[in-house]
C-alpha cells in the first residue's frame, strides 16, 4: 500500500509539472494575439466568444493546442513502448528502433514520399492525403510480423532471435531508404530528411483523436503488466512458475507496441531517443520496478517531448528545427549526467 | 509635468494597442468571406510568383515570402522571410495575418497545404510550367488573384526581350551544376534550367534523365559539355572557377579543357517570372561569348 501511495505522489508531481510546461508551451509562438494573452484567447474560444477573430481561433486551437496535445500523446506512447520492450527483452537497449519497427515504418513512408506520385491518383482522396502516414503504420506492422515470424518456433519466441532479426530488418530498411534518397528529387529529399528527424507541425485534432484511441486501448492492456514484467526479470521459466503466461505477454507487448510506434511514426515521423531514455532515467531513479516505472513513463515521455517540441518551434523562429535533433540534444546530456551520478550502482 | 507626460504616453500606448487590435480584427474577418481584390496582405511562397506580384505593382501588399523570393531586394525590409517552403510551418504564416497566400503546386509540402486549407485564408496554388507560354499564363493567373488586369505589359516585355536572343549556329552543350554543400546535382530534362538553356540557344548536355540527379564523374565525361553553368552562389560555394575545374570528371570535358564556366543569379534563372526574357538574353550572351 505504501508503494501505491508513493506512486500516486510521483504521478501527481509529474502531472503538475506537465501542466506547467503545457501552459508555457501555449504561451510560446510567433503569432501575436494583438496584446491579449493566449490563455485569455483560449478561454474565449472555450466559452464560444463570438468576438474572437477567425485567425486567433485557428492559431490557439488548431495550431498550438492541437500540437501540445499531440506532443503529450506521442511522447507518452513512445516512452511506454520503450519501457515495455525493455522489460520484455530484459535489455535496456531494446526499443522500437532496435527490433526494426521504426526502420520498417520509415522505409514504407519513404517509398510513399518518393514513389507515391506514380500511384497516388488511383487512390481515394482521403488516402492520398494520409498516404505517408498509412504507409508508415503498415511498415511498422509488417516489420513486427516479420520479426515475430523469424523468432518464433513451436509457439515460443526467442528474444535474442528477435533482437537479431530486428538488426537485420533495420539494415535492409536503411539500405532501401538510402537508395530511395539517392533517386529522389530535391523537394522529396527535403521531405525525407524532415521525416527522418520528426516533426509535430502537422498536428490536427483528428490525428489527436486517433492517437487517443490507440493510447487508451494500449494502456488498458499494458499498464497492468508491471508485475508480470517484474517477474520476467527473473527469467522466462521463473516467470512461468509465478503464474505469468509468458507467450501471451510477449505477443501482447509486441503487437501493442508496434501499433503505438506505427501510429506515432505515421503522424510525426521518426522521433528517436524518447523510448530509450525515459525508461532508463526511471530505472535509475526507481530501480527496475515496473509497477513503478511503467505508469511513470506515461508522464515523463510527455514532459520530455513537449519540452523538445516547444524548443523546436521557438529556437529558430519563424522556421523550426526537426524535433528529433532536440530530443537527442536534451536527452543526451540528462542521460550522461544520470549515468555519471549512478556510475557505481550500475 | 513628468506625470502628465507619463499619463499621456500611457494613453497613447493604450490607444495604439487598441488601434492595432482593431486593424487586426478587420483583416482577419476578411479571410472568411470573399477577400477584396485590393489591399491584400499577401504571402508568396515562390520566387517567380513574388516577382510577378511585385512587377504588377503590389510589392507593398507582400507581408511574407519564402527563401527563394530574393528579388527585388527591397522586399527584405518589408516582408518577413518565412524560410524554406518544405520546412515552413503554419504559425509563422498566420503571424503576419495574410489575407491571400500564393504558392506553386510543386513546392509546397502536403502537411503545410492541409494546414493552410483549414486556416480559412484565401489561397491560390498555381501550376508552374517552365515554358514561355506557361510563364505568361502564370502572370495572368497571379494578376487575377491579386485583382490586377494590367498585366499585358509584363508579357509584352518578355516577348520583346526574347527577340534580342541571337541564334547560335553550333548549339553549345551546357551542363547545369547545382552545388549545395557537398552534394553536386546536375539538371536533366523537365527542369527550369533545361528550359532556359534551350530558350537561350544552347542544348542541355544531360538528356537521359529528368530532374536533378547527383553528379558522377562518368556522367560528366559522357555528357561532355562545352560550357558549365552555375548559380553564382553555387559557384562560390564550389570554390569558384578553380574549384569547378577540379570537380571529378570536369577536366576531361570540352568545358574543362577550355575553361568555359559561366554563372548567373539563381533567382533570375530559375524564377520563370517576368524576368524570363532577361534571363534568357543574359544566358544567350554568355553562351555566345563562351563559344567563340
Amino acid at each position: 500500500m505504501r508503494t501505491q501511495s508513493k506512486l500516486y505522489f510521483y504521478l501527481t508531481i509529474g502531472a503538475v509539472l506537465l501542466a506547467i510546461i503545457a501552459v508555457l508551451a501555449l504561451n510560446t509562438g510567433v503569432y501575436d494575439f494583438g496584446g491579449t494573452s493566449p490563455f485569455k484567447v483560449l478561454w474565449q474560444y472555450i466559452k464560444g466568444d463570438p468576438g474572437l477573430s477567425l485567425s486567433d481561433k485557428y492559431v490557439i486551437w488548431d495550431v498550438r493546442a492541437a500540437r501540445i496535445i499531440m506532443a503529450i500523446l506521442i511522447g507518452s506512447m513512445l516512452a511506454v513502448s520503450g519501457t515495455t520492450l525493455q522489460g520484455l527483452f530484459k535489455n535496456p537497449l531494446a526499443t522500437g528502433e532496435a527490433i526494426g519497427l521504426t526502420s520498417g515504418a520509415t522505409l514504407l513512408a519513404a517509398i510513399a514520399i518518393v514513389l507515391g506520385g506514380h500511384f497516388k491518383q488511383y487512390l481515394p482522396e482521403m488516402v492520398q492525403y494520409s498516404l505517408v502516414g498509412i504507409s508508415a503504420f503498415l511498415g511498422a506492422l509488417l516489420a513486427m510480423m516479420l520479426v515475430y515470424r523469424i523468432s518464433t518456433s513451436a509457439g515460443k519466441t526467442n528474444v535474442v532471435m528477435m533482437l537479431l532479426s530486428g538488426v537485420a530488418i533495420t539494415s535492409i530498411g536503411f539500405s532501401i531508404t538510402g537508395f530511395l534518397i539517392y533517386i529522389s528529387k530535391d523537394e522529396q529529399l527535403r521531405d525525407l530528411t524532415f521525416w527522418n528527424m520528426g516533426s509535430l507541425a502537422a498536428a490536427t485534432w483528428t490525428k489527436n483523436v486517433v492517437l487517443t484511441v490507440v493510447l487508451m486501448i494500449s494502456y488498458i492492456v499494458l499498464l497492468p503488466k508491471g508485475k508480470a514484467l517484474n517477474a520476467m526479470m527473473l527469467g522466462e521459466k521463473d516467470a512461468q512458475h509465478l503464474g505469468v503466461n509468458v507467450e501471451r505477454l510477449k505477443k501482447q507487448i509486441v503487437i501493442i507496441t508496434s501499433l503505438m510506434i506505427g501510429t506515432c511514426v505515421a503522424f510525426s515521423g521518426t522521433i528517436g531517443f524518447v523510448g530509450l531514455i525515459v525508461p532508463y532515467i526511471l530505472r535509475l531513479l526507481f530501480k527496475s520496478n515496473y509497477v513503478f516505472i511503467l505508469p511513470l513513463s506515461t508522464i515523463l515521455g510527455s514532459i520530455l517531448l513537449l519540452i523538445a517540441d516547444t524548443f523546436s518551434r521557438s529556437i529558430v523562429a519563424p522556421s523550426e528545427l526537426p524535433i528529433g535533433i532536440l530530443t537527442s540534444l536534451i536527452g543526451g546530456p540528462i542521460f550522461i549526467a544520470i549515468l555519471i551520478k549512478f556510475k557505481k550502482s550500475l | 509635468m513628468k506625470k502628465i507626460i507619463l499619463a499621456a504616453s500611457i494613453l497613447m500606448a493604450v490607444y495604439s494597442c487598441k488601434k492595432e487590435e482593431g486593424a487586426k480584427k478587420e483583416n482577419t474577418t476578411e479571410t472568411s468571406a470573399e477577400a477584396p481584390k485590393t489591399n491584400n496582405k499577401i504571402v508568396t511562397l515562390n520566387g517567380g510568383i513574388t516577382e510577378i506580384v511585385t512587377a504588377l505593382g503590389h510589392e507593398k501588399e507582400i507581408v511574407g515570402t519564402d527563401v527563394t523570393s530574393t528579388y527585388p531586394e527591397s522586399l527584405k525590409a518589408t516582408a518577413k522571410d518565412l524560410g524554406h517552403v518544405r520546412s515552413m510551418t503554419i504559425e509563422p504564416i498566420m503571424a503576419v495575418s495574410p489575407t491571400l497566400i500564393l504558392a506553386s503546386e510543386k513546392d509546397i509540402n502536403p502537411d503545410l497545404m492541409a494546414k493552410i486549407k483549414t486556416s480559412g485564408i484565401q489561397t491560390e496554388v498555381f501550376k508552374q510550367e517552365f515554358t514561355v507560354d506557361g510563364t505568361k499564363k502564370l502572370i495572368a493567373d497571379v494578376a487575377k488573384a491579386v485583382g490586377n488586369t494590367d498585366y499585358q505589359k509584363l508579357n509584352d516585355k518578355i516577348d520583346a526581350d526574347l527577340k534580342q536572343i541571337q541564334p547560335i549556329a553550333k548549339k553549345p552543350k551546357v551542363l547545369f551544376i547545382y552545388a549545395r554543400g557537398n552534394m553536386l546535382m546536375v539538371s536533366g530534362t523537365k527542369t527550369p534550367m533545361d528550359a532556359l538553356i534551350t530558350l537561350a540557344g544552347g542544348q542541355n548536355a544531360v538528356t537521359d534523365f529528368e530532374d536533378f540527379k547527383p553528379l558522377t564523374p562518368e556522367a560528366v565525361v559522357k555528357a561532355n559539355p562545352d560550357v558549365l553553368f552555375f548559380f553564382e552562389t553555387g559557384l562560390q560555394g564550389a570554390g569558384g572557377n578553380e574549384g569547378a575545374l577540379k570537380m571529378p570528371g570536369v577536366a576531361q570535358t570540352n568545358a574543362g579543357k577550355n575553361k568555359k564556366i559561366i554563372a548567373m543569379d539563381g533567382g533570375l534563372v530559375s524564377g520563370f517570372g517576368p524576368r524570363l526574357g532577361e534571363a534568357a538574353v543574359g544566358l544567350n550572351k554568355l553562351l555566345i561569348e563562351n563559344t567563340k
